[in-house]
């Protein structure tokens, strides 16, 4: 019998007087000591699952039908009680987010001896034992003086290694971990991981790992089961999964995913994004089948059920999956520098606090940093958080003032950020922003919003032109015209995404900086926002300073690479080399840290 | 309709604000009486309902024969006229700095923020009456009193959305396509703090009202041929026991115009703070 068992499980809510299905007919197993990764973009359920299982459903969400049953009992409907026996002592949670996970008015020593208090250590000395146990089994070093210190003083990673202590320490049967590295760096993500595994096969517990990162999966896990749409579309051993996937969504997922060895294979991009939850419930048949590269007539006439085999997946026609190919081999990345120096860098350095009537110990966010970029060229600036690659950004958009050190844009020293400096820099460089969703201002429309830079300064320009410029923009983004007179919030992720990037091209730039612009999207989204890139490249000839921790979409979409610890640039050199015969330290790390790449 | 106008507080407080700019804007038609006509012969009258009312006096007179729904009617005039200029000029002299503060930070911020606190400071009635004794009596003065003491509640409040709005990568965005400063508070920051803006003023209409009464009260309000609520309740307290009605009817009329401001204003906060309506939709 297995240890987690759901069959037919669906969670609805409740959406303007229409309920409507989240988790629709899940079937999921869960074996003793095993690990199963849970795999899919946002809004395909997978958190939700999760919250079924500890019976933490948001407001307005219910199981309506099917059942979940933890070791041969129901947890849909179970007495409180009960849960609060089950929760946190044969289950238990790792949560996404370390630092808000943790009680910060609390000492890491008394939130763990509450948890030990709550699952039953009476006596206070043999608590404190064995939290200093279970804080060495996770490899932290300096136990006695972690122990009084506050969640505030610990890292990202600390703090995610303290509460995988705290789920592993009741020796539960079952662990959930939601999406456990997402917000740490790449390479502590790999400690993380390693850590986990560890522990995991240490005790033998069942490990439910709910990821968005397919290559995660596979590595940590003996089977995954792929969720889209909030139903299980493919599930299977990971490696059978992964080497012959029989489900076109698992296929469009593994293609859309750059790779960091190898070929550099074009990027497979699924149309639009996954429907709504109102237009999901009218869909007939196959969920899957509105953005299928396969479809048939037959597919939105029954709903396909998925096969019972140990590998198998809800699609009738499996064998057409491995049909799916890109053709093209993704851009050639250029060897050398082609045209003329288009921004030129040297001995950057900026230097935060130091000032003010309360003194604080100043901090160099970048030093010394020196580098050029040519005209049409895509340089990446790669490092984890903290190392100065955002500031390096933003002293070269003029928005932070530097401290020392030359700017040289198109020709001009914008250093000293005079306001003529400003104006040369307006035509000369644009910023497309991480987050969308803030990047744009939410009670303008989109053909306001981009074409804004024609409000003002030479490319002033009447109404007329500027909606003319705006359709423009909205086709070379592939964005249908109608989404002009829409404003924000009637946008997805990526179109939102798409509307950033347009604002910045507007004025044709030669020089666009880039922070993060692809690492809050899903997989399919992500690839394509590089394919979009990469055509916009071809047709507008600009250059970018492309700012990422993810080293596979460098690979995918850059000519050079600078790599940045500490506010240095450690390493720089054209992406192949320094990839394949990576000369610092640091570098490597990164490299060996990506996940699908760890031996 | 729009979604403000949807809200039952809003469409209760809009009534009761309505109604009282109504009775205030025809208080010359309206008005059974002329308010400053005096009747020696019949003083301290009672409402009609009680024994010894006049049909003539729905509310009575007060000391010197003069009608108390006349003078309620006239009186609204004054507390209108100082809601809405009051209000108005703290909105303004307050969201100027606060614009100022809360986009540009620095020195700039740390001088009109340091100013606030200080001012601030003062308790408001006390600092008022110092302010109305310097400037003498007069319409205009308290509408001046009001704004120097009330626009620090405007300043420090909007200050900080400002800084809230400011931060967003669309702002900045804004000024990296070549606006200037000015275009990018007035295009991009002032729209985002509007709802927060006319949320404060019907607030501080509603706190105008009762200033003005309490100066008009203790006699350094408006000039003394003027008829203004507070001074009818100074009038009224002495013949509480003969004519309630000269004291119950303006402290009711006070009492329906404030929660008349205050609603409105809770209203509009409810139903223009995207953050309130984000959470329940």
């Amino acid at each position: 019998m297995s240890l987690l068992d759901a069959r037919g499980l669906t969670v609805s809510t409740r959406l303007r007087g229409e309920i409507l299905p989240v988790i629709r007919g899940l079937d999921l197993s869960l074996d003793e000591g095993s690990v199963l990764g849970l795999v899919g973009e946002s809004g395909a359920g997978k958190s939700m699952i999760g919250r079924a299982i500890a019976q933490l459903m948001p407001p307005g969400f219910a199981v309506t039908a099917g059942s979940l049953a933890f070791a041969g009992e129901s947890l849909v409907g179970m007495p409180p009680a009960r849960r609060r026996a089950l929760l946190g002592r044969e289950i238990a949670f790792i949560p996404q987010e370390p630092l808000t996970a943790l009680n910060p008015v609390l000492t890491i020593l008394q939130q763990f001896a509450e948890h030990f208090a709550h699952i039953g250590v009476r006596s206070r000395r043999e608590r404190r034992e064995r939290v200093r146990g279970a804080l060495a089994s996770v490899h932290l070093d300096g136990v006695d003086d972690l122990l009084d210190r506050y969640p505030h003083q610990l890292s990202g990673g600390m703090c995610q290694r303290v509460l995988i202590a705290m789920a592993f320490a009741s020796a539960p049967r079952l662990v959930v971990a939601d999406e456990p590295t997402t917000a740490l760096d790449v390479t502590i993500q790999a400690r993380i991981m390693t850590l986990m595994a560890e522990l995991q096969q240490a005790s033998g517990t069942a490990v439910l790992f709910i990821t968005h990162d397919l290559r995660l999966a596979r590595e940590i896990c003996r089977s995954i089961a792929v969720l889209y749409a909030g139903g299980v579309v493919e599930r299977g051993p990971a490696e059978a999964v992964f080497a012959r996937p029989t489900h076109p969504y698992t296929r469009s997922l593994q293609l859309a995913n750059p790779a960091l060895r190898g070929p550099r294979h074009a990027l497979f991009t699924l149309p639009e994004q996954m429907p709504g939850l109102r237009a999901l419930s009218r869909l007939p048949g196959c969920r899957f089948a509105p953005r299928c590269p396969v479809v048939s007539d037959d597919c939105t006439a029954q709903e396909p059920l998925l096969a019972t085999a140990a590998h198998g997946s809800a699609c009738l026609h499996p064998m057409r999956t491995m049909a799916i190919t890109v053709s093209g081999r993704g851009a050639p990345a250029r060897t050398a520098s082609q045209g003329a120096v288009l921004l030129e860098v040297t001995g950057l350095s900026k230097r935060f606090g130091g000032g003010g009537m309360f003194r604080r110990p100043s901090a160099l966010a970048v030093r010394e940093a020196s580098f050029s970029i040519a005209a049409g060229e895509f340089v990446a600036v790669v490092g984890e958080s903290g190392s100065g690659k955002t500031t390096l950004g933003r002293l070269v958009m003029g928005l932070e003032r530097s401290t020392a050190g030359r700017i040289v844009l198109a020709g001009q020293d914008v250093t000293a950020g005079r306001e003529a400096d400003r104006r040369h820099r307006v035509r000369s460089a644009q910023m497309v922003f991480q987050d969308p969703q803030s990047a744009l201002n939410p009670r303008r429309r989109v053909g306001a919003i981009v074409t804004q830079a024609m409000e003002v300064g030479p490319d002033h320009a009447d109404r007329a032109h500027r909606a003319q410029r705006a359709l423009a923009l909205m086709a070379e983004m592939g964005m249908s015209p109608e989404m002009v007179s829409r404003t924000p919030s009637q946008l997805s992720g990526g179109q939102r995404q798409r509307v950033n990037i347009a604002r910045a091209l507007c004025g044709v730039p030669r020089l666009l900086v880039a922070d993060e612009i692809v690492s809050g999207l899903d997989v399919s989204v992500q690839a394509q926002m590089l394919n979009l890139l990469q055509r916009l490249r071809g047709e507008l000839d600009f250059a970018m300073l492309f700012i990422s921790h993810d080293l596979s979409v460098v690979r995918h979409l850059c000519d050079r690479v600078l790599v940045m610890y500490r506010g240095e640039i450690v390493e720089q050199g054209p992406t192949d080399e320094v990839f394949d015969a990576p000369r610092h330290e640091y570098t490597k790390s990164l490299l060996a840290a990506v996940p699908g790449e760890r031996d | 309709m729009p979604r403000w106008l949807r809200s039952g507080r809003v469409i209760v407080g809009l009534v009761l604000v309505l109604g009282v700019v109504a009775c205030a804007l025809l208080a010359p038609w309206i008005a059974p009486h002329d308010p400053d006509e005096q009747n020696l012969l019949t003083t301290l009258l009672p409402a009609v309902w009680q024994p010894g009312g006049d049909a003539g006096y729905w509310l009575g007179t007060d000391g010197l024969g003069r009608d108390v729904l006349s003078r309620l009617f006239y009186g609204a005039r004054v507390a209108m006229t100082v809601a809405l200029a009051a209000a108005f000029g703290a909105m303004l002299f307050g969201c100027v700095l606060a614009y100022v503060a809360g986009y540009l930070g620095g020195w700039v911020d740390w001088v009109i923020g340091r100013t606030v606190d200080v001012w601030m400071s003062f308790p408001p009635v006390i600092l008022a009456l110092i302010l109305m004794t310097g400037l003498g009596t007069g319409e205009r003065n308290v509408i001046l009193a009001i704004v120097l003491v009330d626009w620090t509640r405007f300043c420090r409040v909007l200050r900080s959305e400002v800084m809230v709005v400011a931060r967003r990568d669309y702002v900045t965005a804004a000024r990296l396509v070549g606006f200037s400063h000015w275009r990018t508070v007035t295009r991009e920051i002032v729209p985002a703090t509007i709802p927060l803006v006319v949320t404060m003023l019907s607030l501080e209409m509603g706190i105008a009202v009762v200033v003005e009464a309490i100066l008009s009260f203790v006699g350094l309000g408006v000039r003394s041929d003027q008829i203004a609520w507070g001074q009818m309740i100074a009038d009224g307290r002495e013949a509480i026991f003969q004519a309630p009605w000269n004291l119950l009817a303006p402290v009711a009329a006070i009492f329906v115009t404030v929660a008349g401001f205050n609603m409105l204003g809770d209203g509009l906060r409810r139903s223009l703070d995207v953050r309130l309506v984000e959470g329940r939709e």
